[in-house]
């Protein structure tokens, strides 16, 4: 009898614990849903502005580094947004496996009723390592993988999701242009178009 | 005798638990795919990309070599992403007499007739509940 009771207890106890091990992974799909969800009706802002802007700025801010933020960057700031990380194979547009997780995560994310029918931008940042013109041309094939990977193994509808690309045009520290903090992708909310 | 009762009890509890929860996440089904195919992604697949099916299909040209673990799981994770979509595509239409019902007025969109009938559980039907469960969305 006194067997029975321990096994079922110890059971029990397992099935809690491994619960509450699951609560403690450093990102879930309600921290996105929360950071992205209550868009502003109408943004004044297209995921093409965006990448026009990067693309300016290199253009007319020649250099190594960027002299200053990236027009739109205030506007941007405005926004509903989240930032994840994502590696990548060096030099290379392919997601690694170790990161497969945080593409499900956000595919989780978008499939939920509270953002669906919202307009949203991937955006690939890079640090300021290298030229301005590579990294952004990298930036952009990154953003379109993770966008591909959405719409096509976990179907998150198309026409709502656009990829673009800041290079290092965008740094979230300036201060450490090198800085891995740097390197992100983050997800945008442009609302409902 | 008593102590019998609390154990089976523990131990229906256990086994029915995870029946309540038929489907997984996207986040959970290709985790599994990275963590029982990554090795052999990163032999086989070195330029195959997650988009459009690229891996799934590389791991498909490759079954005789990649592991047997990976060539289980690799089958797995596709039917759970198409049992979650599955779930989520029907989700409006299951619910939709409860929604009529307990969400009256309630404005479409940006999840709102979804917290309103989280809201309503214990009065929506369990053919309802039961689909929010299925497509992820409690």
């Amino acid at each position: 009898m006194k067997t029975y009771l321990l096994a079922g207890l110890s059971a029990a106890i397992l099935a809690v614990s491994s619960v509450g091990a699951a609560a403690q992974t450093k990102l879930n799909r309600n921290e996105i849903i929360n950071s992205l969800q209550g868009a502003q009706q109408e943004v004044d802002l297209t995921a093409d502005q965006m990448q026009k802007a990067a693309i300016e700025n290199i253009r007319k801010y020649p250099g190594a580094n960027s002299p200053h933020d990236m027009p739109l960057s205030a506007k941007l700031a405005t926004l509903r947004q989240f930032n994840v990380e994502i590696t990548f194979e060096f030099d290379s547009d392919r997601i690694r496996p170790d990161s497969y997780e945080t593409v499900g995560l956000i595919a989780d994310a978008l499939h939920t009723p509270y953002l669906q029918g919202q307009t949203f931008v991937i955006v690939g940042h890079t640090d300021a390592k290298g030229p301005r013109q590579y990294n952004l041309d990298l930036s952009i094939k990154r953003a379109q993988a993770v966008r591909e990977a959405l719409v096509t193994t976990f179907q998150v509808p198309g026409q709502y999701l656009f990829a673009v690309g800041l290079g290092e045009e965008q740094l979230r520290d300036p201060s450490k242009p090198d800085a891995a903090v740097n390197r992100r992708v983050q997800l945008i909310n442009l609302g409902y178009k | 005798m008593r102590q019998l009762i609390f154990a089976i009890t523990a131990f229906a509890m256990l086994a029915s638990a995870p029946a309540v929860a038929q489907t997984v996440g996207f986040a959970e089904a290709i985790k599994m795919l990275g963590a029982s195919c990554g090795k052999d992604i990163e032999t086989y697949c070195k330029s195959a990309s997650l988009a459009n099916n690229g891996i799934t299909n590389c791991l498909e040209k490759n079954k005789a070599k990649v592991s047997a673990k990976c060539n289980a799981d690799r089958v797995t994770v596709l039917s759970l992403i198409r049992e979650r979509l599955a779930a989520q595509a029907s989700v409006a239409q299951i619910c939709s007499r409860d929604s009529a019902q307990y969400c009256k007025g309630v404005k479409e969109g940006a999840g709102h007739i979804l917290r309103c009938l989280l809201k309503a559980q214990p009065s929506v039907s369990a053919k309802c509940n039961t689909a929010i469960d299925l497509a992820g969305y409690r």
